[in-house]
């Protein structure tokens, strides 16, 4: 099998020609998204200069609002740092999880314009438009189509228990080109809420003037390009191929061909998986409800160690049970939010067991995962395995402490640790506690 | 680590670690130092002192880490420019 990655880390292998694709694009991007769901879905937070602390233990900044950004703070501050350039600043704790979801919700929310859509990174992704002028008719209209969709999933998130105003939602912006890099780079340019179309055939002469900026690059390249005193794609294009290649090598090689628009990277759509089964036969016929909820666990746990469910999160499930003689239970589950938790996914047939239990003993339980929905490569990080699954077992763990005092001393008294200035001579200057609420 | 969850976090809400709190020395008919309220002070292991930030409210403090009776550790300094005893944990 053969297998690269493309410049925008996608990886290929043979299993590609399988999968749906597109040439033309249009990029969908959200600036800073984390950011935005957070403002999404606080009250007033968009008014205020705010930064998400990373997801790691280094406890630096790893967003930025333009706000705070204008207040000269920047991603990868310490929080003293920060606090020190912009005493207003609002610390925000990231939620992975959440930014996941609402990714996902965006994905599908789009693959309600086109089948073909690929996640690039969190907020952004491709939509392949091949085709789509047969229904939706000129780019613009494919772009208002698309918009569309994305109001459809703002209003989504506020119906997920937001109090937001409307008009504090992630604004996006969209590029509709030949290729995704071209794609990209239009979307990039485009004003907020609006899309920049480069007609087929212009695609050089819109990238000419774009900074070199706009290409994956390493920090090392991109001074030594500067160094050069190439500023734009259309003054790196104009250099020879070859010349690139020998102070570059094959990525200087991939770049040129990239700013001389001579690379169509195609949007590649994913496939569904075909449906997960897992079955259980019992020697003997089994009524006891804890028995079939221990199996039905057992049987969650098996289906998600699936091969095919990697990178999947589980939509829709049934549960069936062939009774002791001829009859038979059904449960058909569709989850409100895909997960790849299995305790999420247990819960809602564990209730419809406890509710409407199967009226005879169960000769066998057979579980099917029937319908899934996208991850991205954020995903993998976060939510889509069994760390993930510990990670949202825990956190579900600690908001059920926290719930818990708060209920008996009517105030929250849970705190974190940051780290404020640990170098200073003075000890009350070097650590600080901020309020923690799961 | 797990990813702890979104509440805004104020920086108005910050609360310092280990903040000095004011505590009164005083000494006993028997020429024995104590902290008011908190104990005799049994041996005065280590002192040093720390003059900074002259550049914009300067700060001078002389520092004793001590050990009361019963053995507890402490670390009291003096504010050199106001003259008041403060307490800290070691």
């Amino acid at each position: 099998m053969t297998s690269f990655r493309d410049i925008f880390g996608s990886h290929f292998d043979s299993e590609m020609s399988q999968r749906p694709t597109s040439v033309l694009a249009a990029c969908v991007w959200i600036p800073l998204f984390p950011l935005r769901c957070e403002e999404a879905r606080h009250e007033g937070l968009a008014g205020y200069p705010i930064a998400l602390l990373a997801p790691d233990t280094t406890r630096k900044l790893w967003q930025v609002s333009p706000l705070a950004r204008h207040a000269g703070v920047k991603p990868g501050m310490t929080v003293s740092q920060a606090i020190g350039l912009c005493p207003t600043l609002r610390l925000i704790e990231p939620d992975p999880v959440h930014y996941d979801e609402q990714f996902s919700k965006l994905l599908s929310a789009l693959t309600e314009v086109s089948p073909v859509v690929e996640p690039a990174e969190l907020g952004s992704a491709y939509v392949g438009t091949d085709g789509l002028e047969g229904i939706f008719g000129s780019p613009g209209k494919i772009i208002e189509a698309i918009k569309r969709m994305l109001e459809s999933w703002n209003v989504g998130m506020s119906e997920a228990g937001s109090t937001v105003q409307h008009s504090n939602f992630p604004t996006f912006r969209l590029g509709f080109a030949l290729g995704k890099f071209t794609a990209w780079v239009a979307a990039s340019r485009a004003k907020r809420s609006e899309a920049i179309v480069v007609p087929i055939g212009e695609e050089q002469k819109f990238l000419a003037s774009q900074p070199i900026a706009v290409l994956p690059l390493d920090p090392d390249i991109h001074r030594r390009l500067r160094q050069l005193g190439i500023r734009t794609l259309g003054a790196l294009a104009a250099l020879p191929e070859e010349a690139i290649a020998a102070q570059f090598g094959s990525v200087g090689r991939r770049l040129w061909l990239l700013a001389a628009g001579r690379i169509t990277e195609p949007v590649v759509g994913r496939v569904s998986p075909e449906p997960i089964v897992a079955a259980l036969a019992f020697f003997t016929p089994v009524g006891e409800r804890e028995l079939l909820s221990h199996s039905l666990d057992q049987l969650i746990a098996r289906a998600l160690r699936h091969p095919r469910r990697i990178g999947w999160r589980v939509h829709a499930l049934r549960l069936r049970a062939d009774l002791d003689g001829s009859g038979s239970w059904l449960a058909t589950i569709l989850l409100k939010d895909p997960s790849a938790d299995a305790a999420r996914i247990a819960a809602p047939l564990k209730i419809r067991l406890e509710q409407s239990p199967p009226t005879g003993a169960v000769e066998r339980l057979v579980l099917e995962f029937t319908a899934f929905a996208p991850g991205t490569s954020e995903l993998q990080l976060f939510a889509r395995d069994a760390q993930a699954a510990a990670r949202a077992g825990q956190q579900r763990a600690l908001q059920s402490a926290a719930r818990e005092i708060r209920m008996r001393i009517k105030r929250s008294s849970l705190y974190h640790i940051i780290e404020v200035q640990p170098w200073s001579r003075l000890p009350e200057r070097r650590y600080a506690l901020i309020d923690y609420e799961p | 680590m797990v990813a702890p969850a979104r509440t805004p976090l104020r920086t108005d809400r910050l609360r310092a670690v280990n903040a000095p709190k004011p505590v009164a020395l005083e000494w006993d008919a028997s020429g024995v130092l104590s902290v008011s309220k908190v104990g005799k002070i049994e041996a005065i292991l280590e002192t040093w002192r720390i003059d900074d930030e002259w550049w914009r409210q300067p700060i001078a403090r002389a520092y004793m880490e001590v050990m009361l009776e019963g053995g507890k550790r402490l670390v009291l300094f003096q504010d050199l420019i106001t003259g008041e005893w403060f307490s800290q944990m070691p």
